[in-house]
């Protein structure tokens, strides 16, 4: 197999992977589905920069798949936390229900099943007991922190 | 040289000028006595402006008459612009000076003059203004802006003294629009009376009209001359200086003459209140009396003549501007004339015949000889008198009427008013032109001087007749006024109260002096000869300037003109004893029989209802389209380039949904046009070439 076509199946696979992602994406309203989708995204891109790199034999382009990596792992971790906020707040991952940066006064889109998940009542989820008894605090620290 | 004249020169608007600040500053505290720095600092200055007088006529009389005699005193440099303009041609070296440069400079000094003709019209406008400022501290006595009103009448004094002792053409400008001011502020005195507030408008409006022109002619003189000094400063020759008055043929001619003279006589027009624009002077009534005396009979509104009279070198070279100064003299001396016969309201009577003989002073002036120039200066000076003591007369009248001044609601005042009585006839002589009283002194040396030049053209033949018919008007609506007043059933106004009664002394003693002057001041002068003989030391009427006209003087022809307006004097008066004195039947069917000319004359010519439909109606619609081209037009552009934003944001605020697969979308759409455009436009750039 020459290089050449070797490059262009590798693209076609990262094309494939990135267009992929681009659609799951836009379409769904998943918040975890939408992350991942993303992550295709991510991933379609490396494939493409590896591909690129072993064809001018150079190894900037699988570097950066490495730094890539590195912040995908970063940004998983800090996606997550946010998606499970979200979902702390009203149980729900439809994307759908949090259009709050929108413009001021204009109406907020709505999307099929949206209204109604909006209409649920707020979900009590139950919290752990808190473990042991709760020191007495330093008042000045206390102060200090109300300050701030 | 003098010092003496120097240290006059400066003391006399000195005086007024501090007397002003000290009332303006402590005028609240000063209350009741804030007539006395103003009064204290007038009479000082009176005295003087007669020092000044009989300094100058001493100087004068030593002087060689060739070019006149002056001093100037220079106080300070006010402002100097180096290569203001390329020299004009008629721009002249004074005569001891090297030529000129290329350029001159634009240079105003504050220089004060000192000439016969100054030097007359200082004490002129001192003594009355003294006066009239004595009487004034009775008439204004309780008013509520009484501090306020000496304030402005020292104000306007230091004003006029400036106007007629400054020898700058801009200075005289900016004291021109001075006592413009101060006629304005005390027009507009008692502002709490919508008329008073809108006499002092129309006064003020009107006179902007006069001097625009007036601008307009020192700017001409400006670019003609090159300087706009009266007398020769800086080596140039001033316009009126020495160095040109010497040789005449450095006077520009032809139509720049014209033009400048018409349009210095527009702004003395304005100011004299001559026809066209003499609609401002009878609503000035409005005002105080003793400002009427003083400002719209005796002193400002001669600002124009002495004006014209400053310029008659200017005049001279312009025959046909002269024409026309005499031909608007004439006419409007008819027409005020003809308006005074029918007013009801004493002092508007009053009003037109100053408008009447204003139009007497021009008519002098406009026949241009030495003779009629010097009877306008003397009329002038005769008249400031006798009309401000007929003001004061009626303002003593209105003073024991509660305010009243409708001829027709009181009459036969003279037992009640016996001081006033009889200053006001002796006034009333003077106006009527009756010997030995001094309006027919001076009136008479106008009419005769017309009547010498009415053998050279009939224009002036015309102008005599008319002058003739308008002293005879003049008895006439003089002594209607007087017997309409003061004889007749004796009724009182019930506005009058209790004050019916003489005014009391500061009041009644300026109309004493002033009786005994308009009595013995013009068969005075006519008697000495001095008045003329020492007019004729002032540069601007030297000899040589103008055209000698001095052939024998005419005994004959002066005294047949003094006998036929003496008789028609005494006929006016006769009529108007017969008409008013009798039972006012006559009046009625005499009115009846012209009842054209009587509605004219009423109705003041109907100019105020001309001017409304030609200017002010027009003026008045182009201010409304204007109003709504801007609120509509030019508003609405304002307001759309405003809205423009709001309506882009309106519609593009749709964007922003908040749905990040919106946003998603707008990037992928963007990389999407980016690709394509990138992949694209290098085959479209390539297909152009």
């Amino acid at each position: 197999m020459d290089e050449q076509a070797l490059l262009e199946s590798y693209l076609v696979v990262g094309a494939l992977l990135f267009g992929i992602g681009l659609v799951g994406f836009c379409s769904r309203r998943n918040m975890i589905v939408m992350f991942l989708a993303a992550e295709m995204m991510l991933q379609g891109v490396s494939l493409s920069l590896v591909a690129w790199g072993r064809y001018h034999n150079n190894w900037g382009g699988q570097m950066l798949v490495i730094f890539i990596l590195t912040v995908a792992a970063c940004e998983a971790a800090i996606a997550l936390a946010v998606v499970l906020s979200l979902f702390h707040k009203n149980g729900s991952l439809d994307i759908a229900l949090w259009q709050n940066l929108r413009e001021d006064n204009q109406p907020a889109h709505a999307d099929r099943d949206a209204d109604e998940l909006r209409a649920l009542p707020e979900t009590q989820w139950p919290t752990l007991a808190p473990a042991g008894i709760e020191p007495d605090h330093d008042l000045d620290e206390v102060l200090h922190r109300t300050h701030i | 040289m003098s010092s003496i004249v120097s240290t006059l020169l400066i003391a006399i608007p000195a005086l007024p000028l501090a007397a002003t600040i000290v009332t303006a500053l402590f005028g609240r505290r000063l209350g009741e006595r804030s007539h006395l720095p103003i009064v204290v600092a007038l009479v000082t200055a009176f005295l003087a402006s007669f020092l000044l007088v009989a300094e100058v006529a001493k100087e004068a009389g030593e002087s060689e008459m060739k070019v006149g005699w002056e001093q100037t005193v220079d106080v300070w440099n006010w402002l100097n612009v180096d290569d203001a303009i390329a020299t004009p041609p008629a721009a002249h070296a004074a005569a001891d000076a090297p030529a000129l440069p290329a350029r001159l400079p634009f240079t105003i000094g504050v220089t004060l003059r000192a000439d016969p003709l100054t030097a007359i019209m200082l004490a002129m406008v001192t003594f009355v203004a003294s006066l009239v400022a004595i009487y004034a501290s009775g008439y204004m006595h309780g008013d509520r802006g009484y501090w306020r009103f000496f304030t402005y009448i020292g104000l306007f004094v230091f004003s006029m003294t400036m106007l007629v002792s400054v020898s700058n053409f801009v200075l005289l400008y900016v004291f021109w629009e001075a006592v413009g001011l101060c006629s304005y502020l005390l027009i507009g005195f008692w502002y709490e009376k919508p008329e008073a507030a809108a006499a002092g408008k129309k006064a003020f409006l009107v006179n902007r009209i006069g001097d625009f022109g007036f601008a307009l002619g020192l700017f001409l003189m400006w670019t003609t001359y090159g300087t706009l000094n009266f007398h020769d400063a800086g080596g140039v020759a001033g316009i009126l200086g020495q160095t040109r008055l010497a040789q005449p043929d450095l006077f520009v001619g032809g139509g720049v003459a014209t033009a400048i003279c018409l349009l210095l006589m527009l702004g003395a027009c304005g100011k004299s209140a001559q026809f066209p624009l003499h609609v401002w002077l009878p609503d000035a009534m409005e005002g105080p009396t003793p400002v009427s005396a003083l400002i719209h009979a005796a002193t400002m509104v001669t600002a124009g003549v002495y004006m014209v009279t400053r310029c008659t070198p200017l005049f001279q070279v312009s025959p046909d501007a002269q024409a026309v100064v005499a031909i608007i003299g004439a006419t409007t001396a008819a027409l005020g004339g003809i308006i005074a016969m029918t007013q009801t309201d004493l002092k508007r009577v009053l009003a037109y015949s100053t408008i009447s003989q204003l139009g007497y002073m021009f008519l002098g002036l406009g026949v241009a000889t030495l003779t009629s120039i010097t009877a306008g200066m003397f009329h002038l000076f005769t008249h400031a008198f006798f009309k401000a003591l007929l003001f004061l007369g009626a303002g003593s009248v209105m003073h024991a009427m509660g305010g009243v001044i409708d001829m027709r609601r009181f009459g036969g005042l003279h037992r009640l008013m016996p001081t006033t009585h009889w200053t006001f006839l002796f006034g009333c002589l003077a106006l009527a032109g009756v010997v030995p009283f001094a309006g027919f002194w001076s009136k008479d040396a106008i009419l005769a001087a017309v009547h010498e030049k009415a053998a050279e053209h009939t224009l002036f033949a015309v102008l005599y007749w008319v002058g003739l018919g308008t002293a005879f008007l003049t008895a006439i609506y003089t002594f209607r006024a007087f017997f309409l007043t003061f004889y007749g059933p004796e009724r009182v106004p019930h506005e009058a109260g209790h004050h019916a009664h003489e005014s009391p002394r500061p009041m009644t003693l300026p109309l004493v002096v002033l009786a005994v002057c308009a009595l013995g001041v013009g068969a005075y002068f006519e008697w000495t000869q001095g008045f003329a003989e020492m007019l004729r030391y002032t540069p601007s009427l030297a000899y040589e300037v103008i055209a000698p006209h001095e052939h024998a003087h005419d005994h004959g022809s002066h005294l047949l003109v003094a006998v036929t307006s003496t008789v028609i004097a005494l006929a006016g008066i006769g009529i108007a004893a017969y008409l008013y004195l009798g039972d006012a039947s006559q009046v009625a069917a005499l009115t009846r029989l012209l009842s054209p000319l009587y509605w004219l004359s009423y109705g003041k010519l109907f100019f105020d209802q001309i001017y409304m439909a030609l200017f002010i109606w027009p003026l008045w619609a182009l201010a409304l389209a204007s109003y709504w081209v801007d609120r509509y037009v030019i508003d609405g552009l304002v307001n759309l380039v405003g809205k423009l934003p709001v309506w882009v944001g309106a519609s593009l605020r749709s964007l922003q949904a908040g749905m990040v697969q919106f946003y998603a979308l707008a990037m992928i759409w963007g990389v999407v046009v980016l690709a394509v455009t990138l992949l694209v436009w290098p085959a479209i750039a390539a297909s152009w070439k």
